[in-house]
């Protein structure tokens, strides 16, 4: 029996298809204000102290 | 495209949700009247949220199997139409037995071949197997799959040394590669099973409808032995196919996927479901999850129909034969599900999509609510009643009116089955009625269980720990109760305090907290009893099912291959296999 070496997809279709990322995430204006108003430094600064 | 639903559609969901949320309601008002009267406790007042809250989702579950139960059902027919699309099978894999997996692959395609459309149907695996062992058994069962007729150039395999993404990263990697090459993708699970005739049918309803972009499949649970199994397998055989058929009608072109057993459009598929990675950590962030409700979402977002077909027979899956393997799964499925909050307020999606997130994740967070409810009720008993003047209602409405939202559906579905004849394929009238009986009264008993299982689960993905289960032997049904004792400890403690606590505090309130903790209390020996049998003694009585009474020709195929695979054994490695990524040409 005929054994195939590593190679990747090897027999596969080359045949690519795109799959661009999908947006999920909405950024909240709200919470981007209060976020401005209530925390106006970077949260790694603030847990340092 | 189709306006996202017809109008129909739309006065249905707004008339049942209207219907939900009244019962729902009235529910809790006679609970607040029962418990408060005019003078409710804030303690009152919660707990009649709790009870109007949990309440709409009970009976929305309900209507839909009660709306199910009432729908003329379509009958599958068989065609020798060949579609004209071409359709890859893809069958991720996740260290699973490779010889199982690999032979109902088999038996798949011999009547792919039988049926003139192996030009029009290939099989690709894609394993992101990480044992080195399994790995190995994968690569020697494909050697052996690729002695099948027509195998070359038609059955894939690969293996992913870095499993990016997992299952939803898995399939993402094919499109990208190769998608392009079909125009129809069928997803299965390690453990699924389909006729060719199912496929072809699939197939087809792709071709008829260039707008239809996913379509779901209702699979019923086959192969179980174990009382546990064999309870699951008969509600997804009789009772499941008349709630999806419900589920369907509400869901209109925003239908589900499950992740398995689904076709999907390859090309509407990729231009909609690359999913991002969310921003932040796990639980909420990171790679989704549970992604196939997600996808669904995205490709009516993408303006592509979604559609479930309960009427298409012929699809198959396995299992989990104990308590302890299903709250594992279930855990996974929590965690996938709670990540979903994220998502309920991304861009473009359609209503019904946020509402089905939405339902999914209520379905999770039930279980501490209700759990929340009796505990508040515990602690109610302790403080003097208030004195309020009340309407007169009793304990036995709100009791009555549960039991009734949770049996009336399944009642409905069994005066249908003895009228249209339909009981016969699982036997009789007699064996489904006793059935029936059994499956209520088993889940009634395993509710307690379940409901803090999912409790846990929920209470450890909030706080981002790990569960830290008991390992089971791998294929293994039976659960000794050692085992199960370690699973469920904390839940008989859990009983017993709070028996203890109330007979105590608040006596007379006890025999309403009994029917929950006394099989709390004995949660080990459940578990451990529910895991036993191999099917073979209780067939003629109870959970009879179709598959069993007349096997479908591809499990009968399945079982065959898998038979002299094993008897046969397997082929030897003659050479180190190990970490190859690896097709068949």
């Amino acid at each position: 029996m005929k054994r195939e070496t590593f190679e990747h997809f090897q027999g596969l279709p080359d045949a690519p298809l795109a799959m661009p990322k999908q947006s999920l995430e909405r950024q909240s204006v709200l919470f981007d204000f209060f976020r401005s108003v209530f925390l106006p430094w970077p949260r790694e600064k603030r847990l340092r102290g | 495209m189709t306006p996202s639903g017809t109008t129909g559609v739309v006065w249905l969901r707004i008339v049942l949700l209207t219907l939900a949320g009244a019962a729902s309601l009235a529910a809790g008002l006679v609970f607040l009247d029962l418990i408060g009267g005019n003078r409710p406790s804030g303690l009152d007042i919660v707990r009649a949220l709790l009870l109007t809250l949990t309440g709409f989702w009970l009976v929305w579950g309900g209507l839909a199997g009660l709306i199910g139960a009432f729908i003329p059902g379509g009958r599958f027919r068989r065609t020798l139409q060949r579609p004209q699309g071409k359709t890859v099978v893809l069958i991720p894999v996740y260290n699973e037995n490779p010889i199982e997996t690999f032979s109902r692959i088999a038996a798949m395609n011999r009547q792919v071949v039988d049926k003139g459309l192996a030009d029009l149907f290939h099989f690709a695996i894609l394993s992101d197997t990480t044992s080195l062992e399994v790995a190995t058994q994968e690569a020697v069962a494909f050697e052996r799959l690729a002695q099948e007729r027509e195998a070359a150039g038609r059955i894939f395999y690969r293996r992913r040394e870095i499993n990016t993404g997992k299952k939803a990263g898995n399939i993402e990697d094919f499109v990208a590669r190769s998608g392009g090459a079909y125009d129809y993708a069928v997803i299965l699970d390690a453990d699924s099973l389909m006729e060719a005739d199912t496929l072809a049918a699939m197939a087809l309803r792709m071709d008829a409808d260039p707008e239809l972009g996913l379509l779901q499949t209702v699979p019923v649970v086959i192969g179980a032995g174990s009382v546990f199994g064999r309870m699951m397998a008969f509600s997804s055989a009789y009772l499941s196919p008349y709630f999806a058929r419900g589920g369907a009608l509400l869901q209109g072109n925003e239908g589900p996927y499950w992740g398995h057993n689904a076709i999907i459009r390859l090309r509407a598929f990729a231009a909609c479901c690359g999913l991002p990675v969310l921003s932040g950590r796990p639980p909420y962030g990171g790679h989704i999850l549970s992604h196939d409700y997600v996808e669904a979402a995205l490709l009516a977002r993408g303006g592509w129909k979604v559609g479930v077909a309960p009427d298409l027979g012929g699809s198959y899956e396995e299992g989990p034969e104990n308590l302890i393997e299903y709250a594992k799964r279930d855990r996974r499925w929590c965690q996938g599900n709670l990540q979903h909050r994220r998502l309920l307020n991304a861009p473009g999606l359609k209503a019904w999509s946020r509402f089905t997130l939405l339902q999914g994740i209520m379905a999770y967070l039930a279980s501490p609510l209700w759990l929340l409810l009796v505990i508040t009720s515990v602690f109610a008993g302790i403080f003097p009643d208030r004195g309020g003047d009340r309407w007169g209602a009793t304990p036995w409405l709100i009791g009555a009116g549960v039991i009734a939202t949770l049996l009336i559906p399944k009642l409905a579905i069994l005066l249908r089955g003895i009228f249209d004849g339909h009981n016969r394929r699982f036997g009789s009238s007699g064996q489904v009625v006793l059935s029936v009986i059994a499956e209520v009264v088993l889940s009634t008993i395993l509710a307690p269980v379940l409901l803090a299982m999912q409790t846990r689960a929920v209470v450890q993905i909030l706080l981002g720990l790990d569960g830290g289960w008991p390992a089971t032997a791998r294929d293994a049904a039976a659960v000794s109760v050692r085992t199960a004792f370690a699973a469920s400890w904390w839940i008989v403690l859990l009983a017993f305090g709070t028996i203890g606590f109330l007979s105590l505090a608040a006596p007379a309130y006890l025999p309403w907290l009994l029917p929950v903790a006394i099989p709390a209390t004995l949660a080990p020996f459940t578990i451990a009893l529910t895991s036993l049998g191999d099917g073979r003694i209780a067939r003629n009585w109870v959970f009879t099912m179709p598959s069993e009474i007349a096997p479908s020709p591809v499990i009968l195929e399945s079982r065959r291959i898998l038979d002299s695979w094993r008897t046969t054994g397997q082929i030897a490695v003659t050479e180190p296999l190990l970490g190859v990524t690896h097709a068949r040409a």
